[in-house]
């Protein structure tokens, strides 16, 4: 379980997150909604560790994640941020190696396919187009073996066809999972999700 | 892969033939054969010339041109700025100014292990005093390099100019940089140094390809890139402290090889540390070959070729990858 107790963020003298609890268990898929400026990515970089609650903890499976190493976070749990800043002229596939061998899921193969990156594998990622590139990236995330899925717009930039490919992808992963989305155009996704938190 | 083990075949028998060639030819012309002196036993002039002071020449062109090569690639990856390079960024200043602070106050004599510690010490915190004082990562932060960078040049040129010491050398000596004062004693201490820089380089280098997708991401793939950013800073005041004390701090060489290299194999790191390495000595050993024979008897400073060379290559480079400029994370 992903265990959020009273977490409160803020910058500068703007409070984003005010005593915010929130639970996301094993098997379920859940919908993280909201305004913009509601602190939805925000709260993906604090469950991820890269942002530290000002107060309150945050725990995935019994463990702290602020007093977890990078690498020890990473095999709890696995995130898709809202974008990705490719500058280097990796090949997809490159990318995908990113993820290291021994973490690397066993579906990466089907995830792969669905992405639909399979004739992308060795093209340069910087030469592909914004939606392809946000598939990759989102591939990244889902190959790397975690106990949560953490996925920050997966829809977002994607043709109605990759977006029911991503929620299958999603259906089969919560099976064994937990996953956390952020969507802002969700209407046609809610079949996937088991409850939606709205974050305001 | 073929192209990557014809790259360091190609790039190995270069290196052997100028190695050669660099032992053989020089203002004094050889009686001996090469062969003789390096295998036979074999004294006077050409002997001693040859192992006494061609020998380490040549010799810490390589080392130091490699070092060259490792710390572009390590400053460009980490600071995820194409145009950073250890003379660009101000390292390299702060590791001259370090050089001759010990030089000049009597504490180590040029060459000595004490004088390449202070170096590395010092571009250590011109790294540090760059990243706390830079407003951004992309334009910010290269002008803040060059702007300390001038400050320290000026630092180390009132140091030089008030002391009394002639072996300081001059303030072009150690901006342009130069193999000239190079002795197996100078090699043998700047040598485990530069080991250092070089493992901590390789070690850092295989974070830097997840490095590169931006800092979250990169925590979010199991890399802390507040961690990673200190290792390289390490490695690279590592490599660059021990060049520098030795050998001037040589410019562009860091800057372009990276480019070059990155074009023929692509971003991966360690890839392109490894193939850097070796170009960048082709290019040092080239360069410094060029220095010493071109203008017989006098010598032309290392640094005015490499500069000579690295400067319009810089801005077609900058012509041509303007997108790059964009600042990011």
């Amino acid at each position: 379980m992903i265990d959020i107790q009273h977490v409160t963020f803020s910058r500068g003298t703007n409070v984003i997150l005010d005593e915010f609890s929130a639970q996301v268990r094993n098997g379920e898929a859940v919908l993280l909604t909201g305004n913009n400026g509601a602190g939805k990515s925000t709260l993906i970089s604090l469950i991820g560790g890269f942002l530290t609650p000002d107060s309150g903890t945050i725990e995935i499976i019994g463990n702290d994640i602020s007093k977890l190493k990078a690498k020890d976070q990473a095999q709890l749990r696995s995130i898709a941020p809202q974008r990705r800043t490719f500058t280097l002229a990796y090949t997809v596939v490159q990318v995908l190696n990113l993820v290291p061998k021994k973490r690397r899921s066993l579906r990466t193969h089907t995830i792969i396919e669905e992405l639909g990156l399979v004739d992308l594998l060795e093209k340069k990622v910087t030469e592909l187009s914004i939606g392809q590139q946000q598939r990759a990236s989102l591939a990244i995330a889902l190959i790397q073996e975690a106990d949560f899925y953490l996925l920050d717009e997966p829809f977002a930039g994607q043709d109605s066809a990759s977006q029911i490919r991503i929620m299958n992808l999603i259906n089969e992963i919560k099976q064994e999972k937990g996953v956390l989305v952020v969507s802002h155009n969700s209407d046609n996704a809610h079949s996937v999700f088991d409850r939606e938190i709205v974050l305001n | 892969m073929k192209r990557e083990l014809s790259l360091y075949l190609g790039g190995l028998i270069l290196l052997t033939l100028l190695f050669l060639l660099s032992l053989r030819i020089g203002v004094l012309h050889l009686q001996t054969p090469l062969f003789d002196i390096l295998f036979h036993k074999s004294e006077g002039v050409d002997a001693t010339t040859v192992w006494d002071i061609r020998l380490p020449r040549a010799l810490g062109a390589i080392i130091f041109g490699a070092a060259l090569g490792f710390a572009g690639v390590i400053a460009q990856g980490i600071f995820r700025n194409p145009l950073a390079e250890p003379t660009l960024i101000g390292l390299s200043s702060g590791a001259v100014l370090g050089t001759i602070a010990v030089i000049s106050s009597g504490a180590a004599a040029y060459g000595s292990r004490t004088n390449v510690l202070a170096a590395v010490l010092f571009a250590a915190l011109t790294a540090l005093l760059v990243q706390t004082l830079a407003p951004n990562k992309g334009f910010g932060f290269l002008l803040t390099g060059i702007a300390i960078s001038s400050i320290l040049t000026s630092i180390a040129g009132l140091v030089i100019t008030s002391s009394p010491k002639p072996s300081i050398q001059s303030l072009s000596f150690w901006n342009f940089g130069s193999l000239s004062l190079l002795s197996a004693d100078t090699l043998r201490a700047t040598a485990p140094i530069l080991e250092v820089g070089i493992i901590t380089a390789f070690f850092v280098a295989r974070k830097l390809d997840i490095y590169s997708l931006g800092d979250a991401s990169s925590h979010y793939l199991g890399v802390n890139p507040k961690r990673i950013r200190l290792w390289a800073i390490l490695a690279l005041a590592f490599l660059i402290g021990a060049s520098v004390s030795a050998v001037g701090s040589i410019a562009f060489i860091g800057l372009l090889i990276p480019h070059i290299v990155r074009t023929l194999i692509g971003p991966a790191h360690r890839r392109l540390l490894s193939i850097s390495g070796l170009v960048g000595a082709i290019v040092l050993l080239g360069a410094d070959l060029v220095a010493r024979t071109a203008f017989q008897p006098h010598e032309i400073p290392l640094g005015l070729i490499t500069s000579l060379i690295g400067a319009p290559v810089l801005i077609i480079l900058l012509r041509r990858n303007r997108a790059q400029w964009i600042s990011h994370d």
